[in-house]
């Protein structure tokens, strides 16, 4: 018992070494992502890796040992199996916080330009003072919610007629699906780099990361980073959440 | 090394199918149970274990009646589709110019299917299961060592020849000049055609006759996919790779020194 808590406390610590510092216990935090968030999240996350690994085996002709016999579209198969009918379950078991959410990625606003306007001298320089109050996401996380559910959407319908209709459409329709399933792998390959790299690596965001395990964020990184969703927040629950 | 060529003389051909059999035979394809549909053409389709079929065609009318003979198999393109779009490089140019295939390296993605403007590769396995892709690969173990194509040696009334690409050419082109009194409408398939084919047809009639495409095209998705997406997608990614980096030097550097500074 007390060894499996000592490894386990180990790779905590390993893996802060790689990701960040986790925000200590006893700081006052916000709730920021529910449990089933979370939940899709790490399967969407897990899922695009097997998901990316085994279609990039198409791109790199060096790698086509790995794509040979069929095996590599097997886990493909398998993984977008698992992503979507997740997703379905999440829509499912939330439809309002989903609906709302999709809503949310496609409201964009003058607010959204100045942020645009604004982000290089803070991504860069760490200038603030440009920066407009941001909601519960800001621009750049809207931009990449916008990809995700666009690009998502993109690969979910080129992807079913590829295996599942074709034989029912032209085969020139196939084509053009493989080619925008190939587009759009492209996007989210380029988008997925600056989500991790943000959210691991950039020292203004450095230990957020820990956010999509525990499920708050510290108070003072919202105020900072989410301005008017922490006043919305703690307008109504003045205290916050205590961890 | 010189290209190799099959011709195929419609006008030569009896439609006896012995070259389906020996293709199935030296390929080791299995047999595959069909229905009678009131025709002789059988099977009905190519499928993973038929790459070869001969085509029956009825043609004109009570007066003039014709049964005619094609064939239907890998035509080995110059400017080949599926070698164009196939991701793993299981489909490639040997160096004969025939369209040779290393199973070992397919992903079963079955591209090549939709992208043959002949309709000729065809996939076997299950929809989840392991495929792959299959088609004629001008039996490549017996002409690397000095023989024929299994079909070819099963001909017997010579309709059939394989030899270097330019003799097959020729002998074509004489061929056409010999039937054209006979047959106005006689045409040489393949001289030209996506390159050049590795399989040309003396035709007693025009290619449509036969269904074969009067202007066989590499699809433009294909060129989109591998000349413009293939590009702009490892542009894109080293762009992303490249500019965080870039921002990683800086933002750590101006950001911390700010911090510092409180």
């Amino acid at each position: 018992m007390v060894a499996s808590t000592k490894s386990k406390s180990s790779s905590i610590a390993a893996l802060q070494i790689l990701v960040g510092p986790r925000p200590a216990s006893g700081i006052k935090t916000l709730p920021r992502y529910t449990q089933q968030v979370r939940w899709l999240h790490w399967v969407t996350a897990v899922t695009w890796v097997v998901l990316f690994i085994t279609g990039l085996l198409l791109f790199v002709p060096q790698f086509s040992g790995g794509a040979g016999h069929g095996i590599s579209s097997l886990f493909h198969h398998i993984a977008a199996i698992i992503v979507v009918a997740w997703a379905v379950g999440y829509f499912l078991r939330n439809p309002k916080t989903s609906i709302e959410g999709i809503k949310f990625a496609l409201k964009w606003g003058t607010a959204d330009f100045k942020w645009a306007m604004a982000a290089p001298a803070y991504y860069f320089f760490g200038k603030e003072n440009k920066m407009p109050p941001q909601e519960h996401m800001n621009t750049g996380q809207k931009l990449w919610w916008l990809v995700v559910l666009g690009c998502g959407a993109v690969m979910i319908i080129t992807g079913a007629f590829m295996w599942f209709f074709k034989n029912l459409v032209p085969s020139g329709v196939v084509m053009w699906c493989s080619t925008f399933h190939s587009i759009g792998m492209a996007v989210l390959f380029a988008f997925a780099f600056v989500h991790v790299y943000l959210s691991v690596f950039h020292p203004k965001m450095r230990g957020i990361f820990w956010a999509m395990v525990d499920g708050t964020v510290p108070a003072d990184y919202a105020e900072s980073h989410h301005k008017k969703w922490y006043d919305e927040l703690t307008k109504h629950k003045e205290s916050g959440k205590e961890k | 090394m010189t290209e190799k060529a099959i011709l195929f003389d419609a006008t030569k051909c009896m439609g006896c199918r012995g070259c389906q059999v020996a293709c199935k035979e030296w390929n080791d394809l299995k047999g595959v149970k069909t229905a009678n549909r009131g025709t002789i053409e059988n099977p009905p389709d190519l499928s993973a274990d038929t790459w070869l079929k001969m085509k029956f065609i009825e043609t004109g009318d009570a007066q003039d009646m014709r049964w005619l003979f094609g064939r239907r198999s890998c035509m080995h393109c110059t400017e080949s589709a599926c070698v164009n779009v196939c991701p793993t490089k299981a489909l490639y140019h040997h160096e004969l110019g025939f369209v040779a295939y290393d199973q070992a390296k397919c992903s079963g993605c079955g591209y090549c299917v939709d992208a043959c403007p002949f309709d000729i590769p065809r996939t076997s396995g299950s929809l989840v299961g392991i495929k792959h892709a299959t088609k004629c690969i001008l039996c490549h173990d017996r002409i690397t060592s000095g023989n024929i194509p299994a079909c070819v040696k099963s001909c017997p009334s010579g309709a059939l020849k394989f030899g270097d690409r330019s003799e097959m050419l020729a002998e074509g082109k004489a061929r056409i000049n010999d039937i054209q009194s006979k047959y106005p409408y006689a045409t040489l398939y393949g001289e030209n055609e996506l390159g050049g084919l590795h399989v040309m047809y003396v035709l007693q009639d025009s290619p449509s006759v036969y269904h074969l495409p009067e202007n066989p095209k590499v699809p433009v998705s294909i060129t989109v996919w591998k000349d413009i997406v293939h590009p702009i997608g490892w542009t894109l990614a080293g762009l992303a790779v490249l500019g965080l980096g870039f921002n990683y030097v800086i933002a750590r550097r101006k950001i911390q020194v700010k911090k510092e500074g409180h």
